[in-house]
């Protein structure tokens, strides 16, 4: 059983059956360029604990299959109306997809086996080992549904596999997902507490704990900073942020991420309302001293 | 280059008229006209010298008079088979040759006016009043200089004269002895080196606007780089990295880059060629030696020649010097013959495998109906032309050591899918009626909505699902089989080809619904890619799928296009993994890739507010142009393609 809000993972009968273990994805996609080393397909997790202001993924929030509506495509014939059985609240049945006379309907979210998913990343496996890549599991956040991604892991374990999380989850549940992947990218949006919960919804102690946990690793990993215009791209934030990576040995690099202006785009399909309160046109601030300054390696996505 | 354009003319009705009395005189023969009229042509225009400039030659002269009297043309042409204009086109000339040996050289060899043709372009260099590029064009280059003057000059003349897609060849081989000399002579460093071809290379642009295609940008001024050498080792040279750094600077759609590669082709040259990519132009334009060369020699080419290889105008693979190919004289549109077959015999089909005969039979059948089509040719006298030949004793018009004709492939993607969904839904788990599918199809659909949602995003594609790569290798060997055996009436053989050129629109045209839920009208993919209507294909699921051992059967030209968001190239990292995408397709056994590096939202900007994207490039067949300057189809062609790009 997964409690989703809180991360945690009980220990499911992991071994016995691995291809069975079911997960919720919503989009795999081949050739993810930013995603970690060498060409890499890219597992797309459905569900994430936490609600950054600045989501440019906002199928990838709600734990469950959703109907997701392109807009411009709906002349609202009404026809998905007709077959629809739960017209209050979408149950994200799919119902309404194939009677959609514009094709505007799709269900983000498809529930799959973990045999399915690794079927799809074993027809790519010759091409992702020829050139150095492998599978990123990312989000949505990957520890919502770490006992599937295990199991996927485990029956792809030719391909080179890390997770892009965001350090969410209780530390036994980050230290089994993380010690199953060759690689961790983690994020670390804000060091401030109270900053923290008030743009990402959630306190950060558990994310800095799994951090720590991650530098003890012994597991090469990446550290990610979206740079939101004046909410963390300042250097105070900067610096607190590199502190915490001063002397990490198995640490690669810092990636920091641009802003993606196009953020909002797709609130509206899932029937949400994108309102960031920070400037979103406004470049963000790199300050890459602080980094550099400790020998660690920055790169600008 | 706008104010020298300004020098351009068109010619007084008074010396039109004139002109044309010469040269459409009854009494001369229609190679004797060819020639006079490029001698005329050449007089008449003008030399225009800047300071500065290295490379000689500019258009002045907008048009002039054709060699056919008013209604002239028709008749001769009456009872022939004509290729596109009746001309001498899409082939490569022996620059090698000619930038060696001189044009007097050739003087003897040929008919009075092919001499006439070589007095004529002569008499018009030497209006340059430059003595090494007089002596070049009678004796041969001395330099990488005089080469580059001398081959502008013969190139300028080629479409002063009339023939058409006339093509650059394999400019890093040709080129690299001169070169070479200079730089061991001391005479050139290679950064001059580099200046030198960015000139050089600008120089295709000057009169391009004024060239003959089926869209601006598509002039055929194909330049190959890389590849082997006649003994089969590594072709590559410091000119290769020279040429592609040229083309990086001038960011101009000519002359267009195709690059031969082959499995030990280094990352390092892929990442170079990727920054070209990412500059938006659509090129280079890859092909794999590994692949092409066997498939030629199985063809009837001799090793030697097969290894010298080039491309026409767009991807057809022709060999400099010694073919007289028409690579591109027909098409078969695959997505409309399955249609087809479907419609009228579905029905009587116990069996899938009962099915696929009968398409194996269309395939014959229609290329039964081509093939007489094809004889009875007739082209137009190119004295000119064939003096650039290496067999410079006769007409090029009248064919060369090669003359094979080239059949194109549309819609194999269309063509597999459908046969896919058939096979799933009719034969195998029996959820769709043939009726049903008949009538739908018949109805484009009208009333079928679900069963077009079924057809469309739950069959089997190419691109996606093992089967349809078994499928497509089945029609690939269908057609290959249907034309192989035949012979034209020049005696050579027919190559099937997985080239679209632009049957892509016009198969799609008319095309109704087709099984694979695709709509009335949708466009097809270009060249050889996944569907247009797929959206969830990624480009290593689509390499994977295309990357065929059959390939070389249906070696006549056409690459598989991927289109890739601009937004992957903007590091490094991306450029590198772009990189190792290309080298993947060719490592699996591809045979020819093209990539376009796009953003929809730039593209659907472009059609709203022209004005503002006048520079936007892309490429569309298999050459590479304005955007904006595309018809709409092309245009909206383009952007549809983008749908499965990352």
């Amino acid at each position: 059983m997964i409690d989703r809000r809180k991360g945690l993972c009980y220990d499911t009968d992991m071994d016995t059956n691995l291809e069975q273990v079911t997960g919720l994805v919503f989009d795999i996609e081949e050739f993810a360029v930013f995603d970690g080393p060498g060409i890499r397909c890219a597992v797309f997790m459905k569900g994430c604990p936490l609600h950054c202001m600045w989501c440019h993924n906002p199928e990838g929030l709600a734990p469950h299959p959703q109907r997701v509506v392109t807009l411009s495509l709906c002349d609202h014939c009404g026809a998905c109306k007709e077959v629809c059985p739960s017209k209050e609240r979408c149950i994200g049945c799919g119902r309404c997809v194939s009677v959609c006379p514009k094709g505007a309907i799709r269900i983000a979210g498809t529930r799959m086996t973990a045999g399915e998913v690794a079927a799809k990343i074993r027809r790519q496996a010759k091409v992702l080992n020829m050139n150095g890549g492998g599978v990123t599991f990312s989000g949505g956040e990957v520890l919502m549904q770490a006992d599937f991604v295990v199991a996927v892991r485990k029956l792809v374990p030719e391909v080179h596999a890390l997770i892009e999380t965001s350090g969410f989850a209780q530390p036994e549940v980050f230290a089994k997902l993380a010690g199953a992947m060759d690689m961790v990218i983690m994020d670390v949006k804000i060091v401030d507490p109270a900053l923290h919960k008030r743009y990402i919804g959630v306190d950060n102690a558990l994310i800095l704990q799994n951090l720590e946990q991650l530098k003890g690793m012994n597991k090469l990993f990446r550290i990610r900073v979206p740079l939101i215009p004046t909410v963390n791209d300042t250097m105070e934030n900067m610096e607190a942020t590199a502190r915490l990576l001063e002397g990490a040995s198995m640490l690669e690099k810092v990636e920091l991420l641009r802003y993606n202006k196009a953020a909002g785009a797709k609130y509206g399909g899932v029937g949400l309302t994108y309102a960031p309160d920070f400037p979103e046109q406004q470049e963000p601030n790199i300050f890459r001293e602080p980094f550099e300054r400790r020998g660690i390696r920055v790169d600008i996505l | 280059m706008g104010n020298i354009r300004a020098f351009r003319r068109e010619l007084s009705k008074k010396r039109w008229d004139a002109i044309s009395a010469q040269i459409q005189d009854p009494a001369l023969s229609l190679s004797a006209r060819a020639a006079l009229r490029l001698k005329l042509f050449l007089e008449e225009e003008q030399i225009i010298r800047n300071e500065g400039e290295n490379i000689p030659a500019w258009r002045t002269i907008i048009a002039f008079p054709d060699i056919y009297a008013e209604g002239e043309k028709e008749a001769r042409m009456a009872g022939h088979y004509i290729h596109e204009q009746g001309r001498v086109c899409n082939i490569s000339s022996d620059w090698e040759g000619v930038l060696k040996g001189g044009l007097l050289a050739r003087r003897d060899a040929g008919n009075e006016d092919m001499r006439t043709t070589i007095d004529a372009v002569i008499a018009y260099a030497d209006r340059y009043e430059n003595e090494a590029l007089s002596h070049a064009v009678r004796y041969g280059a001395d330099s990488y200089l005089t080469a580059m003057q001398m081959f502008r000059i013969l190139h300028f003349c080629l479409w002063a004269s009339n023939v058409y897609h006339n093509t650059v060849g394999r400019y890093d081989q040709y080129m690299y002895p001169y070169y070479k000399a200079d730089v061991e002579a001391g005479r050139l460093t290679e950064e001059q080196a580099l200046a030198l071809t960015e000139e050089f290379f600008l120089s295709f642009n000057r009169d391009s606007d004024l060239y003959t295609g089926m869209q601006q940008g598509d002039n055929g001024q194909s330049l190959m780089l890389g590849g082997c050498k006649a003994d089969g080792s590594c072709a590559v040279n410091e000119l290769t990295y020279i040429c592609l750094k040229a083309s990086l600077h001038n960011r101009r759609i000519d002359p267009k880059i195709n690059l031969r590669v082959n499995k030990d082709t280094p990352i390092e040259l892929y990442e170079l060629c990727t920054e070209l990519t990412k500059q938006g132009l659509g090129f280079p334009q890859y092909a794999n030696d590994d692949v092409v060369i066997p498939a030629l020699v199985e063809m009837g080419y001799e090793l030697e020649d097969a290894r010298d290889y080039t491309v026409a105008a767009c991807w057809e693979f022709i060999i400099p010097g010694v073919a007289m190919d028409i690579p591109n004289i027909g098409a078969v549109s695959h997505a409309e013959l399955v249609r087809n077959v479907i419609l009228t015999k579905l029905r009587d089909c116990d069996s899938f495998e009962a099915l696929l005969e009968q398409v194996r039979l269309a395939e014959i059948a229609e290329a039964d109906r081509q093939e007489p089509g094809y004889r009875n040719l007739w082209i137009e006298p190119a004295p000119y032309q064939s003096v650039l030949m290496s067999d410079y004793s006769h007409d090029i018009s009248e064919g060369a050591k090669y003359n094979n004709y080239g059949i194109h492939g549309t819609g194999f993607a269309t063509a597999v899918d459908q046969l896919a969904a058939v096979q799933a839904y009719v034969y195998g788990d029996h959820s769709v009626g043939k009726d049903e599918l008949i009538s739908a199809m018949e109805n484009d659909f009208a009333g079928s909505v679900a069963l077009k949602h079924k057809l469309r995003e739950r069959a089997p594609k190419l691109g996606l699902d093992d089967a349809c790569a078994e499928l497509l290798d089945t029609m690939i060997r269908f057609f290959h089989d249907a034309w192989q055996g035949r012979t034209n009436e020049r005696d050579g053989i027919f190559r099937t080809g997985t080239g679209s050129a632009m049957y892509y629109l016009w198969h799609a045209r008319d095309l109704g619904a087709t099984a694979d839920g695709r709509a009335a009208g949708e466009m097809l993919a270009a060249n050889f890619s996944p569907s247009l209507i797929l959206s969830d294909a990624g480009p290593l699921s689509a390499l994977q799928a295309m990357a065929r051992p059959t390939l070389k059967l249906v070696c006549n030209g056409g690459p598989m296009t991927l289109e890739l968001h601009d937004t992957v190239f903007k590091n490094a990292e991306g450029i590198k993994k772009v990189a190792q995408l290309v080298r993947t397709y060719i490592l699996l056994g591809g045979h020819q890739l093209q990539l376009n590096a796009v953003s929809r939202e730039t593209l659907l900007d472009a059609q709203r507010h022209p004005e503002e994207h006048q520079n936007l490039i892309v490429r569309v067949w298999g050459w590479s142009g304005h955007f904006v300057q595309l018809d709409k189809g092309y245009q909206d062609q383009i952007i549809e393609r983008t749908s499965y790009s990352i």
